[in-house]
């Protein structure tokens, strides 16, 4: 992974404003204060999967109470999430785990490319909170046939599940079991464009990441011991 | 007409697979063949503004009562959604009401050729489907500041609010309940990234909606 400097996924880019509303940077803005003003126990970073999933019933209920922040733009690369992390969204919190969930936007981008931008985001997360575990979310199949797309997002997730337990705090969850049919097809009942999780989805997907979650917190130790002595 | 012709946002126009997945295709087709077996009262067609409400519980609560069926793609523009009623999602089906919520994603284009884009949607679904009335929904403001594509929304909604009094089959409905807030700004607690509605957002604008949609199912068409 020497060639991370050539690997345009790893580079931290902000999203160009081209459509003139500056949505992207007033979410960057907003996502930077609420570091100042949150103490997460859990940090949700990504693309939309991360922020609809903030939308939907299955925050609120399993995973807004674990004291997560959702920080998702819509649309975000490896290379826009790279940037927002490096300014100012890992300021002042120290969240013990951070799911990250990145790459599908990455259409210009081979898989070993976008593989490297997500080990990167990881790196950076592990450097800058050494005391956090990072869960990096397995990307998903798309579209409502079998087609490239899903294949590369496959070689992705297989790519990290060799590369990220190098890092030690870090490891892949892949969320894709079962989406896919025994026919090859993804079904508008979980996933409503091919691409997002209906709310029904969500709710299927994210039960093992739940569970990780809790068992990743329950052996969290200090402040725990400490209040039980 | 001859105006029309050379307005891309009137052109009929199927998106294409760029990202060579296929979706944008699949939902078309989906929506043709899943409109053969239903008999909604109600067609509501669109971005993803009309595919999100889909997925909030608001429509099971105030829509799905009304028999309604929902066409939303999210990113289309006019031109896209012209496209998809031009080529089947209106075949199979005879709808009383259309409500139509299209024009915030035609980027590079202006408001009037928006508004022509609109018209030529009206035009069509008149077309096909004589006896329906069809809503058209404002466009909502976007982004947290006052900004450019804020007046340009602004502005197409002026023009076919005047473009549509004139038809007795159309009208036109703000469903901005008041997301700008006297410094300017939009709130994330409404839209989420400052475009698409939060769950809060929905109810605003759908519970007037609901409404409105009631008023037309109950009195018939004046054409
Ligand atoms: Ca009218």
């Amino acid at each position: 992974m020497s060639g991370d400097d050539l690997n345009p996924a790893a580079m931290a880019q902000p999203v160009e404003d081209v459509q003139g509303d500056g949505r992207w940077l007033s979410q960057h803005s907003r996502f930077v204060q609420e570091c100042k003003d949150g103490e997460p126990d859990v940090l949700f970073v990504g693309d939309s999967m991360i922020q609809l999933m903030q939308q939907f019933e299955v925050w609120g209920e399993c995973f807004s109470p674990l004291h997560a922040l959702n920080f998702g733009i819509g649309g975000d690369t490896t290379c826009n999430v790279l940037w927002r992390l490096q300014n100012g969204e890992l300021e002042n919190i120290c969240p013990k785990v951070v799911v990250l969930w990145v790459g599908t936007n990455n259409y210009e981008h081979s898989a070993e490319q976008v593989a490297g931008g997500i080990l990167a985001i990881a790196q950076l997360l592990t450097s800058r909170l050494p005391k956090a575990k990072v869960v990096v979310l397995g990307l998903l199949p798309r579209g409502e046939h079998p087609n490239p797309l899903r294949e590369k997002n496959s070689a992705v997730n297989k790519l990290l599940r060799s590369w990220l337990p190098r890092l030690g705090q870090a490891q892949l969850l892949d969320l894709s079991g079962e989406l896919v049919h025994s026919d090859g097809t993804v079904s508008s009942q979980d996933m409503f464009d091919y691409l997002h999780l209906t709310s029904a989805g969500y709710r299927l997907v994210t039960k093992p990441l739940y569970d990780l979650l809790l068992q990743i917190l329950e052996e969290t130790p200090e402040e725990r011991r400490a209040s039980l002595v | 007409m001859s105006a029309e012709s050379s307005n891309p946002a009137a052109t009929p126009t199927p998106c294409e697979d760029t990202q060579g997945d296929g979706r944008w295709m699949s939902l078309h087709n989906g929506f043709v063949s899943y409109s053969k077996d239903k008999e909604p009262d109600v067609l509501f067609v669109g971005d993803s503004l009309v595919q999100l409400m889909h997925q909030f519980g608001i429509w099971r609560q105030l829509f799905s009562p009304l028999h309604c069926l929902n066409f939303g793609v999210g990113g289309d523009a006019t031109q896209h959604v012209l496209w998809r009623l031009s080529n089947g999602e209106l075949d199979n089906i005879s709808p009383k009401v259309v409500v139509l919520w299209v024009g915030t994603n035609n980027h590079g284009h202006t408001a009037e050729q928006i508004c022509g884009g609109i018209m030529a949607i009206v035009q069509v679904i008149h077309n096909k489907l004589p006896h329906a009335q069809t809503l058209v929904l404002g466009l909502l403001p976007r982004g947290k500041m006052p900004n450019p594509l804020r007046e340009r929304n602004a502005n197409v909604n002026k023009l076919v609010e005047d473009a549509l009094s004139s038809l007795p089959y159309a009208h036109f409905l703000n469903v901005d309940p008041g997301f700008v807030s006297s410094d300017g700004s939009i709130s994330y607690q409404d839209m989420y990234d400052y475009l698409h509605l939060t769950a809060h957002g929905y109810q605003a604008v759908c519970e007037p909606l609901h409404a409105f949609i009631k008023s037309l199912l109950d009195k018939p068409a004046e054409n």
